[in-house]
């Protein structure tokens, strides 16, 4: 579904992703982790087509889109959300959604009606017609996640979409990720709450200074001293 | 949007038709003149609100595409005879064509710096048309010797001309309320809230702003032919003029931007305030105006940066962000 081959993104001497390579199979989660500054927002960004990538390949269903405009890559399938989340405040929820609908849909009509769904899946609908201004940061998150997924991407990139959320609202969005999944769309996961990555992952990536430490499966890279060493420093022993 | 908001939109409609029918009742030459004025006004900052106000994109450059409609219009019918319905049509496409361009070149630019981009290019526009004697007749500008007539767009009392700029009043709010149910609409909102989450979202960015500004500009310079063809005489200093792209921003502003009806209401205001000021203080406090224009605008951005229409739609969520700033101001002298 997407493969991103020897991605390397430099900002002058500066190399923030160095040389990452990983696919994601259709209806499959991965997990993306590292400790802060590993490059994995800027990864998502080359991958999304908010920068472009110094150097490297991204495939998306066998199609080379590398470098091309965001606008088009969400045409192509791919949606993200951000990490600092960027709701249109000034629209309702139901509009903030309308704006991703419209990417694939063939009329307003249709768009509507892919809207309606997105709210549905992610428990928005009953504040659909609030300001977006007007919701709490869990709230935004979920908007992010909304409008994503009213585009229909093939892929779904988040990026700590988690962040903030208390115990009981983080449950609820684990199930909402594996309902995303289960409706055959493949999803990248960027996340620091581990309890969250174990449970959705297929399998993790581990970055680390812009480079690819480890790969596998959760328990594996759990397991992996490097990952320990990377997160914990010297001297710990897994 | 809702269904509120539809409701809201057949009453802007309804509001803006009553105009087309005030010859009916007024005879008054003077009277005319001066609801002309508004509707022109009103027009005018309907125009640009299609791009300042919809899509953020600040524009103080658009006294370039009114002077383009004028110039186009008026050369077309005073050296080959063609009739202003037809040049108005060709001035709005040059317009266009234009507005094409530098927002090929601004494209990069945002906030103030697109604002003072917009600026740079109309001034070199008003200073090529000054130089381009032969063709435009310099500083002085161009007369139109008054042949009335409906193919001349002149007309022999005032009625006629207002009517036309009712009707392009009229024409302006209806692509306005269009645009703003479409899929063009919503990207524009899109835009103008957060650029690179509307990309992330599948928005052609850039060709949204490309067409919201050539729009804007098209019905802009047909505001230019109307405006040539009632005054009969284009020069420079006027169509092409800092002051005429201010004052379509301004109106838009303090009525509202973004909205069918803001720029209309903020005609309402202020062109009777600016007439009266001229005229009062035409002899002792000449230039007045241009500082009471200054203080309402300073105000309106201060206590109701959506303009008025923000009070005509939501009167109690307008007084209760006042009371609320003037609370939170107080609180925050009480803590120092």
């Amino acid at each position: 579904m997407l493969e991103v081959e020897n991605l390397s993104k430099r900002f002058g001497g500066l190399t923030a992703v160095r040389d990452i390579s990983l696919s994601l199979a259709e209806g499959e989660i991965l997990g993306l982790i590292g400790p802060n500054g590993a490059g994995k927002t800027t990864f998502f960004n080359c991958v999304a087509g908010a920068m472009a990538p110094s150097a490297g390949r991204v495939r998306i269903d066998g199609r080379d889109v590398t470098g091309q405009k965001a606008h088009k890559l969400c045409r192509a399938g791919i949606g993200r959300t951000y990490q600092i989340v960027k709701p249109f405040a000034g629209l309702t929820v139901r509009d903030n959604v309308m704006v991703g609908a419209l990417n694939r849909a063939e009329s307003l009509a249709e768009a509507r009606r892919f809207t309606e769904e997105a709210l549905e899946i992610t428990g928005l609908a009953p504040i659909g017609d609030d300001l977006a201004s007007s919701l709490p940061l869990p709230r935004r998150k979920r908007l992010e996640v909304a409008r994503a997924l009213a585009t229909r991407p093939k892929v779904l990139l988040l990026d700590e979409v988690m962040a903030g959320l208390n115990p009981s609202e983080v449950d609820r969005a684990i199930v909402l990720i594996r309902a995303i999944r289960d409706s055959g769309i493949s999803v990248l996961i960027i996340e620091h709450l581990m309890r969250v990555i174990m449970a959705v992952s297929d399998r993790i990536v581990v970055m680390h200074h812009g480079d690819k430490l480890a790969e596998g499966k959760p328990a594996e890279v759990m397991a992996d001293p490097r990952v320990v060493k990377a997160y914990l420093g010297e001297g710990f022993n897994a | 949007m809702g269904r509120t908001v539809d409701r809201f939109a057949a009453l802007s409609l309804l509001l803006l038709v009553l105009p087309l029918f005030a010859p009916l009742f007024i005879s008054d030459s003077y009277t005319l003149h001066f609801i002309w004025k508004i509707l022109f006004w009103a027009a005018l900052a309907s125009a640009w609100n299609l791009a300042g106000g919809y899509a953020g994109q600040f524009s103080l450059g658009h006294a370039a595409f009114f002077g383009i409609g004028a110039y186009t219009s008026v050369l077309l019918y005073l050296k080959l005879g063609i009739s202003p319905w037809i040049g108005m049509l060709v001035g709005g496409a040059l317009a266009a064509g234009f507005a094409l361009l530098i927002g090929a070149l601004t494209l990069r630019l945002r906030g103030a710096f697109f604002a003072l981009a917009t600026i740079a290019f109309a001034e070199v526009l008003r200073i090529a048309v000054v130089n381009m004697r032969d063709l435009t007749g310099g500083a002085e500008g161009l007369s139109i010797p008054f042949a009335p007539g409906l193919g001349n767009m002149m007309f022999s009392g005032r009625a006629g001309s207002v009517v036309l700029v009712a009707a392009l009043l009229l024409a302006i709010a209806v692509v306005t309320l269009i645009v703003e149910r479409s899929r063009l609409g919503y990207a524009l909102a899109a835009l103008k809230e957060d650029e690179e989450a509307a990309e992330a979202l599948g928005v052609d960015t850039i060709r949204v702003k490309l067409i919201s500004i050539a729009l804007s500009a098209f019905v802009s310079a047909l505001g230019g032919t109307a405006y040539a063809f009632y005054i009969l005489l284009i020069e420079p200093s006027t169509v092409l003029s800092i002051g005429m792209s201010v004052e379509m921003a301004l109106m838009a502003i303090i009525g509202g931007m973004g909205t069918v009806l803001g720029p209309a209401i903020g005609a309402l205001l202020i062109v009777p305030l600016s007439e009266y000021l001229r005229a009062e203080f035409a002899g002792s406090f000449q230039g007045l105006y241009l500082l009471v224009y200054g203080a309402i605008l300073i105000l309106m951005v201060m206590f109701m940066p959506n303009g008025l229409m923000s009070v005509v739609r939501d009167p109690r969520g307008t007084l209760r962000r006042l009371t609320l700033r003037r609370r939170t101001e107080r609180g925050r002298k009480g803590d120092a």
